[in-house]
């Protein structure tokens, strides 16, 4: 199993001149520390609009700053907002070419549509056609990297023959991933033989079931790139301190915070029925656990906070149940003072990590 | 922590409906179709929602209409103009006004569950193109909306987000602003979705000063069973629902 570190680079209210730079910087010290202890990858979500919850709209600028700062985790560009009103297919695939030349092959790129209709409302995007762009970008990008000429006439976009540059450093191309929020997400992975980036918390039972399906799905797929990604990853949150109740507690607080700012976001469910956001995906779940009968202990399970012995069985629990790689979101809103979120990347490294044995590589050379 | 809204109570208190308690029984209202239309209504809309409860993001409203072919106070009809927020993690819908079709109905739904519910004339018609809806109060026409070109949709797609009235509540202490919970089940027979469309809306009419319709989201036209249960939750209008909630049942 392998760790990582998970953006969605919250701030918290008022938003002062220094505020929002000041959660950049953390997270960059963050990123550069686990760089040096070991950690796999640091990815960054994109998205819009969603006050104090996320002001990460241009992860490919805040990942390039991480890869300028470290030697070698990977950087998860992701996920990518498929969706032709907020990125353009040659932008997406020239960007990313240019942060994997950058990084020197160290690019993962996940793939996604948005949730919300804050966003999507935001950029005049028809929610209705979400997943169909997502579903010709996905399938373009490989060969936006690897061809030497590409053309395209598809539904959400077109273009001529051109030479898209430049060309991704990884061979064949980066890892692809696709954000599971929604039930029956994986399986659209899995038929693409795109890897699983999974974005919720907890829960075993259900993961497990979910990830069985995908392992057997993806061997009957045919991938849209050169190879399949069949990695499964999944988020988590971490604070690990050396007294268990601190640990839980600081924890908690930091988790029961994350919850309920995302149960503020207006889902596109909650606003505009259709057949295309088919369930509210993660939110009901993040509610549930902010202040329902769910909150405390029950909500808790598999979560990495706590002292180390507590974080280290919900890891191997997840291992178990089939996850590769897990992302951590180490604060939210600042609520955990950065020192302390630094001693518990440290503490984790010296006293969980080692217990993880290497797992396979998601795919392509570096 | 996310904004909070900003409403004086002390300024809407006299014109609140009055709670003589909290054990109004459950209506069943089978066969009902709700009309429901989705606008962004812009930031100055946090004036008009308690200080309990947290702005959505962005601010919208839903203009929500129900024709109820039975119910214990006979056929009616209810349009009701619904501020949208969070009562701490979860989406409710304020309601700032409603109009119901007889007397019998406005009076029932403000007694028992404190919606500030006035008599009026509400006309939902059902053409091959649209669903429309006009309100009339005293004399005045307050909406003229619809929901533009239908399209079949699967009830399983639409949700009804829970509703939250305020209302004064007679306690020994006194009478109390009181935010109450209006949480009914849907059973779905079916949906539709279209464009919304508001041709007309008086806003002072639906105790909503500052608040217009300046970006349409959706419209959704249903045919479902439902009901309105008895409070099962009250709130405190001036604390935010985390620490301001009691539950009744």
């Amino acid at each position: 199993m392998k760790f990582g570190l998970f953006y969605e680079l919250s701030v918290p209210r008022p938003w002062t001149r220094e505020s929002e730079r000041t959660v950049y910087n953390n997270a960059l010290e963050q990123v550069k520390l686990a760089d040096e202890l070991g950690f796999d990858q640091v990815w960054a979500v994109e998205h819009h609009f969603l006050e104090e919850y996320s002001h990460c709209p241009a992860p490919e600028l805040f990942l390039t700053a991480c890869a300028m700062l470290t030697t070698q985790i990977r950087v998860g560009h992701g996920i990518i907002v498929c969706v032709p009103e907020f990125n353009h297919p040659i932008k997406i695939a020239e960007r990313t070419a240019v942060l994997d030349l950058l990084s020197g092959g160290r690019l993962e790129v996940g793939t996604g549509r948005s949730a919300t209709w804050t966003e999507l409302a935001g950029f005049n995007a028809n929610p209705d056609d979400t997943k169909k762009s997502w579903d010709e970008f996905v399938r373009c990008l490989p060969k936006m990297w690897t061809s030497e000429q590409f053309a395209y006439e598809g539904e959400f976009w077109s273009m001529p023959a051109r030479t898209i540059l430049p060309k991704v450093y990884q061979r064949p191309h980066p890892p692809m991933w696709v954000a599971v929020t929604s039930p029956g997400t994986e399986l659209d992975a899995a038929d693409r033989g795109l890897g699983s980036l999974g974005l919720t918390f907890g829960g075993f039972a259900e993961q497990e079931k979910k990830i069985a399906e995908y392992r057997r799905r993806i061997q009957l797929c045919t991938p849209v790139g050169e190879f399949v990604n069949d990695q499964v990853s999944t988020v988590n949150f971490l604070y690990c301190h050396e007294d268990d109740q601190v640990g839980r507690t600081v924890g908690r607080k930091m988790a029961d915070t994350f919850n309920y700012l995302a149960s503020q976001l207006t889902s596109v469910r909650e606003a505009f029925p259709g057949r295309s956001y088919p369930s509210l995906g993660l939110l009901p779940q993040l509610r549930r656990q902010a202040t329902g009968p769910d909150s405390g202990e029950q909500a808790g399970e598999g979560l990495a906070l706590g002292g180390p012995e507590r974080v280290l069985r919900a890891l191997k629990r997840w291992e178990a149940v089939g996850v590769d790689r897990v992302n951590f979101l180490l604060n939210t809103v600042e609520a955990i003072p950065q020192t302390q979120v630094l001693e518990s990347l440290r503490l984790f490294a010296r006293e969980v990590m080692p217990a993880f044995a290497e797992s396979k590589p998601a795919g392509g050379e570096r | 922590m996310p904004l909070f809204g900003e409403l004086a109570v002390e300024r809407v208190a006299p014109r609140l409906a009055h709670l003589l308690n909290l054990d109004a029984e459950a209506w069943t209202l089978p066969g009902a179709e709700i009309l429901q239309m989705a606008y962004e209504v812009g930031e100055a809309t946090r004036a008009l929602l308690p200080r309990a409860m947290h702005p959505a993001i962005p601010p919208y409203a839903t203009w929500l209409v129900t024709r109820y072919p039975e119910s214990p106070v006979g056929p009616f009809t209810l349009a009701q103009l619904r501020l949208m927020g969070r009562a701490g993690a979860h989406p409710r819908g304020y309601v700032l006004g409603a109009v119901a079709s007889t007397p019998e109905a406005a009076r029932a739904l403000a007694d028992g569950w404190g919606f500030p519910a006035a008599a009026g004339a509400v006309a939902v018609q059902r053409y091959h193109d649209r669903v429309s809806v006009s309100v009339t109060l005293e004399g005045d026409r307050i909406l003229d909306a619809a929901l533009v070109d239908p399209q079949p949709i699967s009830g399983a797609d639409v949700q009804y987000i829970h509703s939250v009235t305020l209302a004064r509540l007679d306690e020994p202490a006194g009478s109390t602003p009181t935010l109450v919970q209006v949480d009914p089940h849907y059973t779905f027979h079916r949906a539709e979705r279209g464009r919304p469309s508001i041709a007309r809306f008086a806003a002072a009419a639906w105790n909503a000063e500052g608040l217009a319709p300046v970006h349409p989201i959706s419209a959704s036209f249903a045919t479902c069973d439902t009901d309105l249960p008895r409070i099962r939750f009250v709130m405190d209008p001036e604390i935010p629902v985390v620490r301001g909630t009691r539950r009744i049942r």
